[in-house]
């Protein structure tokens, strides 16, 4: 009964809230209390940008633990991180560059600000690459998918294709090719492909996009069919071009990898390896939060819990 | 001419049979087609369920069952990589959140069911009873956003008034609210018609004997359609123990401990089933089915206790 009294005093004392609503707001504006806790809001471990953000600021084991997490951390999506930031003063959370508006502060990350054109021109650093990679000339299933392929690959580099993947929150290179002034160099466009099969795979963080690019490219050559099976970016290099792999089932037509190339996978020649997109995540906080710049070190700190009120990071 | 009458009718009863016949087999397919439904999905969602207890699950190992019902850490360790799943966490937050709600439904439900059926003049109680009708079947993803939107700010500032650096809002407190907002229709159209089904004698008789309108109200009406409203009660705890999409906006993804701080995050077993399950594959998959197994036991256990209290409750006087 005591429970069920003190319930219902705050169901009250919320109720009466609404009333003043506004009037908390502006006075709460004015002043930031760095001795408060930081409220760190991530993403479920399912999640691309988890991963991304995670690597980005140096701590990759985070991206699938939620162990090694700071104690009380709050899981959201991607708008509900965006929407709560707006709301709670004392928080850090992370979204893609694509979604950050004006309710909530992007911050700058090692000095440069969040916008697309820093992305592009590579000197924003909390991002990672979109990368595409083709088997070898004469190498795969039919000539039919070769030209296929090639003409996939033309169709990334266009304006049409940087649409869509601008559409799916990551950031095309800049274009002013369009589809319709290349699309004469791809004769088999123009034939019935339905009975052509061309097998995608590599990161599953480009699934989505990936999946976007080939749903809106089937019906510019020629319906041809495509098949998806994302299981990682190592996987881009190894289905496509490794001897002992890429004639396997598993062997794929394109391979894409969320993250630059190296080691043997630098052996492939540029010509059958390139970058379509860069996925770019944005620090956030509160409007009210002096904060304007951090660091991958501030981040990491925040997110595993070394900093735990907001006067850390000022110190 | 009375002849031909007498040939229609004829004819018509015995078209009339044979559409009996088909409208027969039609009816009871389509009934054993709704029935089947509920094995295929229970039986479904059991074969997944125990794909994580019965497997290796391609060599990350069984889920132990025992630490899966009492761990207070949803996963240790590394998703895809790690078989230590529990729930026995959020297996008692998602019964303390519905008692809650409950607490908070129940009584505003029943007593505006009171109102519209017995105080309210007619043509007020006809645009209530049309509002909260209304409100019943408003999506859950509305009350969703509204309580994302509007409630965890009005919990944040509340906190934040009374000292407590809320973590956005998203809390027990805005869970709850959620539910008994989304509950309180329900109690009160099912409670409205127990109710009015009340026998009117009874009433007249409360009255004759010289008790108050009140006094009627409290202890005669109300306790002759307890057995109505308490049904109504039960619908409102499914409609809470079932709810995921408006919860996981504002419950906050609490992923280890047991808190029964209001004011802190929290989970709830649907939630977990949501949380990533449009991304997710392998073990990470099967054992949100595992979930939805558990979710289904606690419910069918609550709804036994529940109708065996309401048994021992009884039934007064009901007009049939």
């Amino acid at each position: 009964m005591k429970k069920l009294l003190s319930v219902f005093a705050m169901l009250l004392l919320g109720i009466s809230l609404v009333a003043c609503g506004e009037k908390t707001t502006t006075v709460s504006t004015s002043s930031f209390d760095e001795t408060k806790k930081i409220n760190v809001y991530t993403r479920d471990t399912t999640s691309g940008t988890r991963t991304g953000f995670m690597e980005g600021i140096g701590f990759a084991e985070a991206a699938t633990s939620d162990s090694v997490l700071v104690q009380g951390f709050i899981i959201k999506d991607n708008t509900g991180i965006l929407s709560t930031m707006a709301v709670d003063e004392y928080g850090i959370g992370y979204v893609s560059l694509s979604s950050v508006n004006d309710t909530i502060k992007g911050l700058s990350f090692n000095g440069v600000a969040p916008t697309e054109a820093n992305v592009i021109n590579d000197t924003y650093g909390l991002k990672r690459p979109f990368m595409w990679m083709l088997r070898a000339d004469g190498d795969y299933p039919s000539q039919d998918v070769e030209d296929i392929v090639k003409a996939f690959v033309a169709f990334l580099g266009t304006s049409d294709g940087g649409d869509i993947i601008n559409n799916q929150g990551a950031i095309a290179l800049p274009s002013s090719t369009t589809w319709d002034s290349i699309k004469a160099n791809h004769d088999v466009c123009i034939q019935n492909n339905a009975s052509v099969t061309v097998r995608f795979g590599g990161s599953d963080s480009i699934q989505k996009v990936a999946q976007a690019l080939t749903a809106a490219f089937m019906p510019k050559c020629g319906n041809f069919v495509a098949e998806h099976d994302h299981t990682g970016s190592s996987d881009a290099y190894k289905r496509t071009n490794d001897p002992a792999i890429k004639d396997t089932s598993v062997g794929k037509d394109v391979g894409f990898a969320s993250r630059p190339f190296r080691n043997a996978e630098l052996d492939v020649p540029a010509i059958r390896r390139g970058q379509l997109a860069w996925d770019a995540i944005v620090a956030i906080v509160n409007l009210n939060n002096p904060l304007n710049n951090v660091t991958a070190e501030d981040l990491k700190k925040m997110y595993d819990g070394t900093y735990s009120t907001w006067a850390d990071i000022q110190g | 001419m009375i002849a031909e009458v007498k040939k229609l009718q004829f004819r018509s009863t015995s078209r009339g049979k044979t559409t009996d016949k088909i409208a027969k087999i039609v009816f009871m397919s389509a009934a054993l087609l709704s029935a089947s439904f509920i094995f295929v999905i229970a039986g479904i969602v059991l074969v997944r369920g125990v794909i994580p207890f019965t497997t290796d699950n391609l060599g990350i190992g069984r889920v132990s069952l025992f630490s899966f019902l009492t761990g207070d850490v949803w996963l240790i360790g590394e998703t895809f990589a790690s078989n230590l799943y529990s729930i026995g966490f959020i297996i008692i937050s998602t019964l303390f959140i519905t008692l809650l709600s409950l607490a908070i439904s129940f009584p505003v439900g029943v007593l505006t069911a009171l109102f519209i059926a017995k105080i309210a003049p007619k043509p007020l109680a006809k645009v209530l009873r049309t509002v909260i009708e209304t409100l019943a079947s408003i999506p859950s993803i509305v009350f969703g956003l509204f309580g994302a939107g509007v409630i965890l700010k009005i919990v944040y500032d509340f906190s934040a008034l009374i000292g407590y650096q809320s973590k956005g809002g998203n809390s027990i407190l805005s869970v709850v609210i959620v539910l008994a907002l989304m509950t309180i229709p329900t109690i009160t159209t099912i409670s409205e018609v127990a109710i009015r089904s009340v026998d009117q004698t009874i009433e007249h008789g409360s009255l004759a004997l010289g008790a108050s309108k009140t006094q009627t109200n409290f202890k005669v009406i109300l306790s002759s359609a307890k057995s109505g409203i308490f049904t109504a009660a039960i619908l409102g705890i499914g409609r809470s123990l079932g709810e995921a999409t408006a919860v996981s906006l504002v419950a906050g993804g609490r992923r280890a401990g047991i808190s029964f701080d209001l004011l802190d995050t929290t989970s709830t077993l649907t939630t977990i089933m949501l949380e990533g399950l449009k991304e997710t594959t392998g073990i990470d998959y099967d054992i949100r089915f595992s979930v939805g197994l558990v979710l289904m036991v606690v419910i069918l256990l609550t709804n036994l206790l529940l109708n065996a209290i309401k048994r021992r409750v009884g039934v007064v006087n009901v007009k049939e």
